[in-house]
Formats: C-alpha cells, sequence, structure tokens
C-alpha cells in the first residue's frame, strides 16, 4: 500500500535508503535503492515466498530477477551478509595481514613531499618503519621497488608495517 | 448416505479437474469453477441423463462455509490501522470508485424496470471487484512490485469495508420484504447484532490471542473454525449477514498476533470450501436462464467496463501514477468475482422472481465475462496502454 515508510539511511559512504509497504492480502515490499538510479524489489509473500525485482528507472516496469522459498531466502541472506566470509579489503584503506601487521594503500598527490624523490632520498623505512613492497602507477605495477626507484604523482604506494608504522607513513607521505 | 458421499465427490473432482484447466489455460479458477458446475449441474448433465450434481442441502451447506471463510479471511487482512494510515489516497480513491460504479450499477437495473431494492443488488455486484483474481494475477505478471499495486489493493481494502456495510444493510433489506416495520426490525436486530459482536471482537484481542495459544496444528484449525463457523450460523439464523459476521471475526483475529499462522494454515481449507461455493454457484445456474439475460448483461458488461476502467485511472492519478500506470489500475480493477457471486446467492434468498432467477443468473454471466475479460485484459495491457497513451485524456 502506500505510505512507504523510510527504513534505514546509512551514515556510510553509500547511503541505503530502503521503502518498506504493505501489500494486504500478498505480503510486504521492500524497495532499495541502488545508487545507480535502479531500484531492488523484494516481495516478501506472507507463505514465506521472496521474490526479487530489479527496476531499471523509477518508470520501468520491474523485471523479476529469481523467487526462492522462506528457508533458502534466510540462507542466502545470511551469506549475502558476511555470516560465512568477510572480505575485508573493500576498497581504499588496509588489509590485516594477521597480528599487527598491515597492507595500506597510501596514494600520492602532486602537492605531497614524496613526489618526485626517490625511495632511497626519501628513507621513509627508518624514519616510519613501514617500507614499500610495491608502487601502482596507471595500469601497471612495479613489485618490490628499489630506493633508485623514483616516486611519482598518481602513483599508489603498498605499504606494509605495523598499524602505527602505517599511519606515519601515511602522514609523511601527504604532508601532514 | 452413499449417494450423498458419491455426490459430494463428484463435486470434488469436478473442482479438480476445472482447477487443472484453468492452471492449463492460464485463466483464473473462479469462472471454472462455476463452469464446471453449471456443466455437472442438473441443467446440464441431468438433462443428459447423466448423474448430476444437485444443489440439495449438503453442497448448500458446504457452500455456505465457502463464503464465511472468504469473509473471515477478508477480515483477517482487514486492518482499520492500515486504511487509516494511508488515508487520504485510499479514501480518495476509494470514493471514486464507489461514487462511479454503484450508481451505475443501480441506474442499469432501474432502467430495467426493476425495484430499487433489486437495482441495489445489481449496484453491488458489478461495483465490487475481486480481491481473489486480481491479486492472483498482479502476481503472477510481476505488477506486485510496481507502483500500480498500491492504488489497486489500496482500492480493494476500501471496496471490502465498504461490502461489509453493503451485506449488513442489504441482507436485511432482501430478508425484511417490502414490509417497512419488519424491515426496520430486521434492521435493528442485525446492527445490534454486529455492533455487539464489533465491541466484543475490539476487546476480545487476549481472549483470542489465549485462545489460539496452542502449539497443535490441529487444535489451532479447530479452535479458529470453532469460533468463526458458530458465530456466522448465529447470525445467519437471526437473518443477520454471516459474511459479515465472519469479517468481523476475522478482524477480531488479526489482532490476535496468529494472523500469519492461520493464514498459512488454513487458507487450504477456505480454498477448498470456496472452491465448493463457486462450483454450487454453477450447479444453481441454468444455462437457458443465462440466454434470457443476455441483454442485460450486454448492457451490464459494455457500461461497467469502461466506467471501472475510468475510475481506476482516476484512482491511479490520486496515487501519481503516470497515465501509463493509472491504466494499469484501471485494467486491473476490472476482474469481478466472488463478492458479486456472494451478493447473488444473498439476492436468490429474496421473494421476487428478478431476485430469485434474474439476478444470479444475471451475476453468474457477468462475473462469467468480467472474470475473463479482465484477466485478459491485464496480461494484454500493453496494447491498451499503446492505445490510451496516445489517444487518452491525459498525455505526460
Amino acid at each position: 500500500m502506500t505510505g512507504a515508510r523510510l527504513l534505514y539511511a546509512g551514515a556510510e559512504t553509500t547511503a541505503v535508503t530502503v521503502y518498506e509497504s504493505d501489500l494486504p492480502g500478498v505480503g510486504k515490499k521492500h524497495e532499495i535503492e541502488l545508487g545507480d538510479g535502479s531500484r531492488l524489489v523484494i516481495v516478501t509473500h506472507n507463505d514465506g515466498r521472496r521474490e526479487v525485482f530489479r527496476r531499471e528507472t523509477a518508470d520501468a516496469d520491474s523485471e523479476k530477477l529469481f523467487e526462492l522459498p522462506d528457508g533458502l531466502a534466510r540462507q542466502v541472506g545470511t551469506i549475502l551478509e558476511g555470516a560465512y566470509f568477510q572480505p575485508v579489503r573493500s576498497g581504499d584503506v588496509e588489509t590485516l595481514l594477521g597480528g599487527d601487521t598491515l597492507l595500506e594503500w597510501v596514494e600520492i598527490d602532486a602537492g605531497s613531499p614524496l613526489a618526485g624523490r626517490t625511495l632511497g632520498d626519501a628513507d621513509l623505512r627508518a624514519e616510519t618503519g613501514a617500507s614499500v613492497v610495491a608502487i601502482e602507477r596507471g595500469d601497471g605495477v612495479i613489485p618490490t621497488p628499489g630506493g633508485e626507484t623514483t616516486v611519482e604523482p598518481g602513483d599508489t604506494l603498498v605499504v606494509v608495517g605495523s598499524r602505527a608504522d602505517c599511519e606515519a607513513f601515511a602522514s609523511r607521505a601527504t604532508g601532514e | 448416505m452413499a449417494a450423498g458421499l458419491l455426490e459430494l465427490g463428484q463435486a470434488f473432482l469436478v473442482c479438480a479437474v476445472a482447477g487443472a484447466v484453468a492452471l492449463r489455460i492460464g485463466l483464473s479458477v473462479i469462472p471454472l469453477y462455476v463452469v464446471g458446475g453449471m456443466l455437472a449441474g442438473p441443467f446440464v448433465a441431468g438433462r443428459a441423463g447423466l448423474p448430476a450434481v444437485s444443489d440439495g442441502e449438503l453442497l448448500t451447506v458446504l457452500a455456505e462455509v465457502g463464503i464465511v471463510l472468504l469473509l473471515f479471511f477478508l477480515g483477517l487482512e482487514f486492518s482499520l490501522d492500515r486504511l487509516l494510515s494511508a488515508r487520504s489516497k485510499v479514501t480518495r480513491a476509494g470514493v471514486i470508485d464507489v461514487v462511479v460504479n454503484l450508481p451505475l450499477g443501480i441506474v442499469i437495473g432501474l432502467a430495467l424496470g426493476w425495484s430499487a431494492v433489486e437495482a441495489l443488488l445489481l449496484g453491488g455486484i458489478v461495483y465490487i471487484s475481486s480481491s481473489a483474481i486480481i491479486t492472483k494475477t498482479l502476481i503472477d505478471l510481476g505488477w506486485i512490485a510496481d507502483a500500480e499495486a498500491d492504488p489497486i489493493l489500496g482500492t480493494l481494502v476500501f471496496e471490502d469495508l465498504f461490502i461489509a456495510v453493503y451485506l449488513a444493510v442489504v441482507t436485511s433489506l432482501v430478508t425484511g420484504g417490502g414490509d417497512v416495520a419488519a424491515l426496520g426490525g430486521s434492521l435493528a436486530v442485525a446492527f445490534a447484532f454486529l455492533g455487539a459482536l464489533l465491541v466484543a471482537v475490539q476487546y476480545g484481542t487476549g481472549a483470542f490471542t489465549r485462545l489460539l495459544d496452542v502449539s497443535d496444528t490441529e487444535s489451532f484449525v479447530l479452535r479458529t473454525l470453532g469460533v468463526v463457523v458458530p458465530v456466522a450460523g448465529v447470525a445467519l439464523s437471526l437473518g443477520v449477514s454471516e459474511a459479515v459476521a465472519a469479517f468481523f471475526v476475522g478482524m477480531g483475529f488479526a489482532t490476535s498476533g496468529h494472523r500469519e499462522r492461520i493464514e498459512r494454515l488454513l487458507t487450504p481449507v477456505r480454498d477448498a470450501f470456496a472452491a465448493v461455493f463457486f462450483l454450487w454457484i454453477g450447479v444453481g445456474t441454468d444455462p437457458r436462464l443465462l440466454a434470457g439475460v443476455a441483454l442485460p448483461l450486454a448492457a451490464a458488461v459494455v457500461f461497467t467496463t469502461p466506467a471501472k476502467l475510468l475510475s481506476g485511472y482516476l484512482g491511479g492519478r490520486v496515487y501519481d501514477l503516470s497515465a501509463r500506470r493509472s491504466v494499469r489500475v484501471g485494467l486491473g480493477l476490472v476482474p469481478r468475482g466472488e463478492f458479486s457471486l456472494v451478493i447473488a446467492a444473498l439476492a436468490a434468498g429474496g421473494s421476487t422472481t428478478v431476485m430469485r432467477e434474474t439476478i444470479p443468473a444475471l451475476a453468474v454471466g457477468y462475473v462469467l465475462v468480467m472474470s475473463v475479460l479482465g484477466t485478459v485484459l491485464m496480461q494484454r495491457s500493453a496494447a491498451v496502454e499503446r492505445v490510451f497513451v496516445r489517444f487518452g485524456p491525459a498525455r505526460r
């Protein structure tokens, strides 16, 4: 029915808006904005069956993607939720290697004090304790760069070290 | 005994076959149960000398249980809060629906030279859309996920509330006959009984909850039936609409916290008895009477189909839908079914020939046409939308 209610608006980088509405005699409908103008529409029937649709644009007809019985839907839901496997490197920051050791990705912009200097010249390992294990440049990667390798603006340095070392490295790289 | 069992067996067999045919050709089961009943009944199978299902007391009582359970479920799904929470839109769309369609049916009835009560019965038959057929088709076509589902289901909710009041009044009008004093008396009894029931339902939530707090499914089903069927029976013996009584009991059970379990466990029970009800309607219909009502039937179809399209379209606009989607709302409200037949069954208990013969035959013909026409229109909506959006009144 009408009166779609805003259930949850996430505070993280990607805000999630979920609309809930009643379908008298049928069940409930939840619509989730996917961020590209399309919506995921989940119809939960009173008998527990879930129908999942995708609506391309606001005025398009929803296209049914799949249908799951109650038990299976819950199982799939827990997998989506990450109950069995949590991917940790979610884009930009860091990956735990175990213990206190991190892999961190540090971007170098034109204003960075490191831009244009060689790794040996900057000697960041002595200063911060973290070492550069690779440089992502354009589409390529420079593995195990040596002291003579020059850091260029636009590079992403892949750094390994303790959390404190990595934080010190990141602040040196941004010049703060 | 053996004859009764055999006849009942035949009735269920015919329902099962009709249901299989409906699945095969992608139509609603309701018109096929009715046609199956007509073919298996005394007027077709009986005349051909074959064993026929008769609308004797056995089938009539089972059909009556079907009516009671249909309305019980309507009450179960009906929530006043839900109606009030979306009040303005539901009410506006619902009022447009009733203001356009009910008077149109009354006018057609009066134009046929019928009395006011007879015309009012026709008004109800052409007004009320079929929740069962429409909801199922919405799911089958995937419209349930789209914006048109809101005004369609909202309008159905409004119709449900309206039909409860309507049935309460019309039952008294039909059973009270023409005598004003008797009519006043039966209306008073009806409203006293239904008022008391409503109060009991309103304040009895705790009792309903405790009553149904049982893990054994068998006891659960029997306790539910053990409340709704006797209450409906008392209502009918007082000359009050058993359907409305069942609707109110459903409303009471809805707030007990057991609604979903009732739906899960009793839906098959309801569907089996509802199938018998539709079959029973067909069994009591002489196809020759259908031929006799061909003209009023044609008039009803020709006038009420565009009227429902118009009221549905306007209802869609109330929900701020585009012209194309509003056309779908209109198409989605065309199917008529179970409630038109409930009104016909009520009319059949009346005193005049029009009530006892013409209206039931007309209602059966009308439901057969509108259930099939409505479903087909929904399935072929793309073509209708194109035509309408190109030539329709409101471009967007």
